[in-house]
């Protein structure tokens, strides 16, 4: 039996959003090919460090009775339930279950993808196993060992915006200002500001008083 | 919103409730004669004798600080009442007009017995009893009106004190000594001299009965301080003696009280039994007779653990004096009754505490139904075997509703009082509002009047976290509608299933159902069986899935349900599934949101009826921004204290098929509110922050992007994705106070949303989501100008023009429902609370309808004159080319 590691580094624009570091443990448990036990070790999940976010996947490989009875589920269009123990530095051991389709899992040959959802203080409110909907299905070839292919996420919790009064008071002073500005700017007299509208005005008024004293002569006729 | 003057109380009503009364005094004096109450809703009001309308009302806090201790009034006196629970508010209130005379504040230093304070009003004094259990009694009097200190404190050592022990003013009463040697002791704590009455109890009881010892005092406001022992023997105080009554307690459950009539003091008793109803006797003193005509018996009035409020003897010109007894029942409300058992009028107070409200559809009337059937594709091919079949039934309804016609215009002038027919109206605008109320009363209301069609109280439903579910609606003739009510038993906790005829308020189906295992949750199948009825799916403790029908039971497909700890937080998901011999549920998640020490505070889920419209926005460069629109989304706000930031708020928004987190958001220093919303892919939740000491909104709106995620038409399935939406964030603060949060909802979901909020100052307020929208840009130009975004403030406008109630306060608003009606552009709105307020509301204006002061005269007007133009014009055209032809 080998194990297979995957490194993933995610790089996060709210390192800040985490009050303390620490460390993560997932256990992880499935409930497939279990002797007697209700769940038994699928493998670990293991991260150094929570703000890195980089996860060490140690996953024992499926064989032959897992792919059966993977099989035998996706038939009753059944669930593959994963539980997962998380232990971090300080709190003690909490328990999440997660299930996928069966039949998802075996389609998207065995590759899911797990996101663990971290709150500022650094507790685990969920850790869930999803499948991707692909089209393309990764034929099993007939091997001993079928390695599972996952896809580690770790995701904050960020800390919701509060009503920004500090931007929108900068933007009604800069408003002002401008208002003021423009108000400073524009000091010219009346007909240096309007000329525009008054000339072509004017210039109406004068044709159309050339073109009545003919008009105002007719009745008289 | 806005209407006009002339539309006051068109499309809405309003209707004002006191709650349950504590206690009422009769005011016989003032012109209008009234009844002065007191409510364990903390209100103060006055009812009209004759209709039992409110004439003047005073809402007092909800907490503690607002409970009506005492309520005094004796004729030509003023109202007095003793309000809150240490310090303690003395007022003055005219009782006329219900203004306030004077205030004055006591405060009691023994905070631990505070509670157990009895006071009572006596020759202008405000006397306050203060007992210490085996010790002894602290009286102390005040001066009613200023509230100054006649005396200092007396204490009364009295040993013999024990928390049996009652006060029937002016004289405390106890029973104490050992089982079977009990003695009955009594003491006027006002007097200057300290007598005790001390009676053997065995002398008050036949021989060979057993005495348990237990006292309660008359109900209601008694002409002589007395009481009763062991619900049988009653006893009053004269002259510093015992008296026993000749008459004994005519039933266990009874309710006496004592009052000075005309002829004689008088005991008037009042009890109901289940089979019997209620029963009424009274009884004189003086003469050792029966009063005949008071007595009153038999199930014409059935009001469950009636309970005399108070009895008024009216002196009228003819010898016969006129009684009114006001009775309150166990399911809130009151009644005030004549000699002779008429009820003169009856208020449902319970309404002041709804729980449930769902608006149910009428069903259409007899010939638009044969109507619907003649041309539904799937009825005709199974009758119609041939053309001519068709033909006759075609023929058969013209008649029928010919026949009708002829009816309606016959009927017309003849009954026009006759109430309209419970049917469905064009719109769809009328509908019945199913109520659920604390105390386990359900009714059934119209609501386009406001008027209670039915009513059905049931005492062993326990309502604390009760669901209605409409299995079938009225559209399916010939099935009756159908709604479900789902509480718990009152005594042992189990489930207890309702079903009624939510039109005539009759039990169908299941009727009552009595389950012996709590529940854990509740849903509604999606599909339809056989009856057109939506099956009933019963998670119980045990996690064994029950289906109401069980014939039903092979439907159940790709269920998935979801279970919540308000206390820990914890959540869990079952997927259920029919294996061929029953339904079995498997848990398929769960999660722990919020983290260790968490509440759950709110959820908020899609409504049952909610329909999307459009699969994304248009924006300003033609590209669309597909909207995230999970029909399985709900929206978790969580509480929880922390060591650093004080108390930190959560809000998750969760898949409930599979158990996964969509979006997440913390806030630091801030309380949550129990108000959250959530239609299409638009959230909001409130919480207080506590840095700022303010009401502050949050908004989330998710999108999938430029991109659609699954091809136009395919179905959303919650396993199949596991792409994250973009969230769009934004808070906003609410410049007043909440207290209920509601989207409005339309038929199609064409029509803008709208949030509608209660406040606590009695306002209704129509809020459009654009100015809530987190996608407000800071600086308003290019696109966000093109696509009709409001530039960001960060406060939001109340004007009072988005008031929906004008002036009709609505005090303690709790909730507000909003249905859908036919009409694209109205939703039909109910605020409940203290009082209700139904009105209907427009968020994008009445496209679809005429102004309602439309000129329907003009415009026939302009119409008839356009014909009659055109005719005259081509007689005459025709006549000028005649006369041209001749020339």
């Amino acid at each position: 039996m080998h194990l297979m590691f995957i490194f993933l580094t995610i790089f996060f624009h709210y390192v800040a959003c985490l009050d303390y570091d620490g460390w993560m443990n997932i256990k992880v448990d499935h409930s497939l090919n279990c002797a007697s036990e209700k769940y038994c070790k699928r493998g670990t999940i293991t991260l150094k460090s929570i703000r890195a976010g980089t996860a060490i996947i140690d996953q024992i490989p499926f064989n032959r009775k897992h792919i059966k009875e993977l099989q035998e589920l996706a038939e009753l269009d059944g669930f593959y339930t994963i539980r997962t123990l998380v232990s971090t530095a300080e709190g003690k051991e909490i328990e999440f279950l997660s299930s996928v389709k069966a039949k998802g899992l075996l389609e998207n040959g065995l590759s899911d993808i797990i996101s663990a959802w971290v709150l500022p203080s650094g507790e685990v409110i969920a850790v869930t196993f999803q499948v991707m909907n692909s089209t393309q299905t990764n034929a099993l070839n007939l091997d001993s060992e079928y390695p599972i292919n996952s896809d580690f996420y770790l995701r904050h919790v960020d800390q919701a915006p509060v009503p920004d009064t500090a931007s929108y008071i900068q933007k009604l002073e800069r408003e002002r200002e401008a208002r003021e500005k423009g108000e400073l700017k524009d000091n010219r007299s009346f007909l240096a500001k309007y000329w525009m509208y008054i000339v072509p005005i004017a210039v109406f008024v004068m044709i159309s008083g050339a073109g009545n004293p003919e008009g105002a002569a007719q009745p008289s006729r | 919103m806005c209407i006009y003057e002339d539309q006051i109380g068109k499309f809405d009503w309003r209707q004002t409730y006191v709650g349950r009364i504590k206690f009422a005094q009769f005011d016989t004096v003032s012109t209008a004669k009234k009844i002065i109450v007191a409510t364990e809703e903390n209100v103060l009001a006055a009812l009209n004798l004759k209709t039992g309308q409110v004439m003047w009302r005073h809402v007092f806090e909800s907490a503690s600080s607002g409970d009506i201790q005492l309520l005094h009034f004796s004729d030509g006196d003023k109202v007095t009442t003793v309000t809150g629970s240490n310090p303690y508010l003395v007022r003055g209130w005219d009782p006329t007009t219900g203004v306030l005379l004077w205030e004055w504040p006591i405060s009691i230093i023994d905070t631990e017995r505070a509670h157990l304070s009895e006071w009572w009003v006596q020759n202008g004094m405000l006397v306050h009893l203060l007992p210490a259990f085996g010790s002894h009694l602290e009286v102390t009097m005040y001066n009613l009106m200023t509230g100054s200190n006649r005396g200092a404190t007396s204490k009364l050592p009295t040993v013999w004190t024990n928390d049996g022990c009652i006060l029937t003013p002016p004289y405390y009463t106890c029973i104490s000594g050992n089982m079977g040697n009990y003695m009955l002791l009594s003491l006027d704590v006002t007097s200057n001299a300290v007598q005790i009455i001390s009676k053997p109890l065995s002398n008050y009881f036949s021989e060979g009965e057993v005495i348990e010892g237990n006292l309660r005092p008359l109900d209601g406001k008694t002409s002589q301080p007395g009481f009763i022992i062991d619900d049988k023997a009653i006893l009053l105080i004269k002259n510093n003696e015992f008296e026993p009554l000749n008459v004994r307690l005519a039933d266990q459950s009874a309710s006496a009280t004592f009052i000075d009539a005309i002829s004689g003091p008088m005991l008037v008793q009042a009890w109901s039994d289940e089979n019997k109803g209620l029963s009424i006797t009274a009884y004189n003193i003086a003469t050792n007779t029966e009063i005949t005509d008071m007595q009153m018996s038999g199930p014409k009035i059935n009001i469950p653990e009636a309970e005399l409020l108070g009895v008024l003897c009216i002196n009228t010109a003819r010898e016969q004096p006129a009684y009114r007894i006001l009775l309150n029942g166990a399911d809130d409300a009151v009644h005030l009754l004549q000699q002779g058992g008429r009820v003169v009028w009856s208020r449902e107070e319970s309404l002041a505490n709804i729980v449930a409200a769902e608006f149910v559809d009428l069903p259409v009337s007899e010939t638009d139904a044969a109507l619907e059937s003649e041309f539904d594709q799937k009825e005709a091919i199974k009758v119609y075997s041939s053309v001519w079949a068709a033909f006759v039934r075609r023929l058969h309804t013209q008649y029928q509703q010919l026949h009708t016609l002829i009816q309606n215009l016959q009927g017309e002038g003849a009954v026009l009082d006759t109430p309209s027919p419970l049917v469905r109206d064009y719109f769809n605008l009328h509908k019945i509002i199913v109520l659920i109320t604390d105390v386990g009363k359900i009714y059934g209301m119209d609501n386009l009047s406001g008027e209670i069609l039915w009513q059905r109280y049931d005492g062993n439903l326990n309502t604390e976290s009760v669901v209605m579910f409409t299995r079938r609606s009225a559209r399916h003739p010939p099935h009756d509608a159908y709604v479900t009510i789902i509480g718990k038993h009152e005594e042992t906790g189990n489930g207890y299933v309702i079903s009624l005829n939510p039109i005539r308020g009759t039990l169908v189906g299941e009727r009552v159902l009595r389950l012996d295992v709590r529940l854990l949750q509740v849903a509604l199948l999606h599909t339809v069986d056989a009856e057109k009825l939506h099956a009933l799916i019963l998670l119980d403790e045990d996690e064994t899935v029950q289906v109401l029908p069980v014939s039903a039971a092979p439907l159940v497909r790709d269920l998935y349900m979801y279970v919540a700890d308000r206390e820990t937080g914890r959540m869990q998901g079952y997927a259920l599934k029919y294996d061929g011999r029953q339904v079995i549920a498997q848990r398929t998640w769960s999660l722990n949101l919020g983290g260790a020490g968490a509440r759950i505070v709110t959820i908020a889920g899609k409504s049952r009826t909610e329909r999307v419209h459009s699969a994304g926005k248009p924006l300003a460069d033609r590209s669309v921004l597909y909207k995230y629109s999970n029909p399985n989304l709900l929206l978790v706000v969580l509480e929880r204290p922390d060591p650093t930031h004080k108390d930190v708020v959560t809000a998750v928004a969760v898949d409930a098929a599979c158990g996964a987190v969509v979006a997440a958001s913390t806030h630091r220093r801030a309380r949550a509110l129990p108000l959250a919303v959530h239609s299409d892919n638009c959230l909001a939740y409130l919480y207080r922050s506590d840095k700022h000491r303010r009401l502050e909104i949050a908004t989330m709106e998710l999108y999938e992007g430029n991109e659609r995620w699954l091809p136009a038409g395919t179905q959303f399935s919650s396993f199949g994705c596991a792409r994250a939406p973009s969230v769009e964030r934004q808070a906003y603060i609410v410049p007043a106070s909440l207290t209920a949060l509601a989207f409005t909802s339309t038929e199609k979901a064409i029509t803008d949303t709208h949030l509608l909020m209660g406040l606590s100052t009695g306002m209704l307020m129509e809020l459009p989501w654009a100015y809530v929208d987190p996608r407000r840009p800071m600086t308003l130009s290019g696109e966000p100008r093109e696509e009709g975004l409001i530039p960001y403030a960060p406060e939001l406008p109340l004007p009072a023009e988005a008031s929906l109630n004008y002036n009709r306060t609505v005090q303690r608003v709790r909730a507000i429902y909003a249905a859908p009606s036919g009409l694209e552009s109205t939703s039909l709105v109910l605020a409940t609370g203290l009082d209700l307020f139904y009105t209907r509301v427009a968020p994008s204006k009445t496209f679809d309808l005429l102004k309602d002061d439309f000129d329907y005269h003009l415009i026939s007007i302009v119409l008839a004159a356009l014909i009659v133009a055109t005719y005259s014009t081509k007689y005459f055209a025709s006549r000028k080319m005649l006369k041209q032809a001749w020339k």
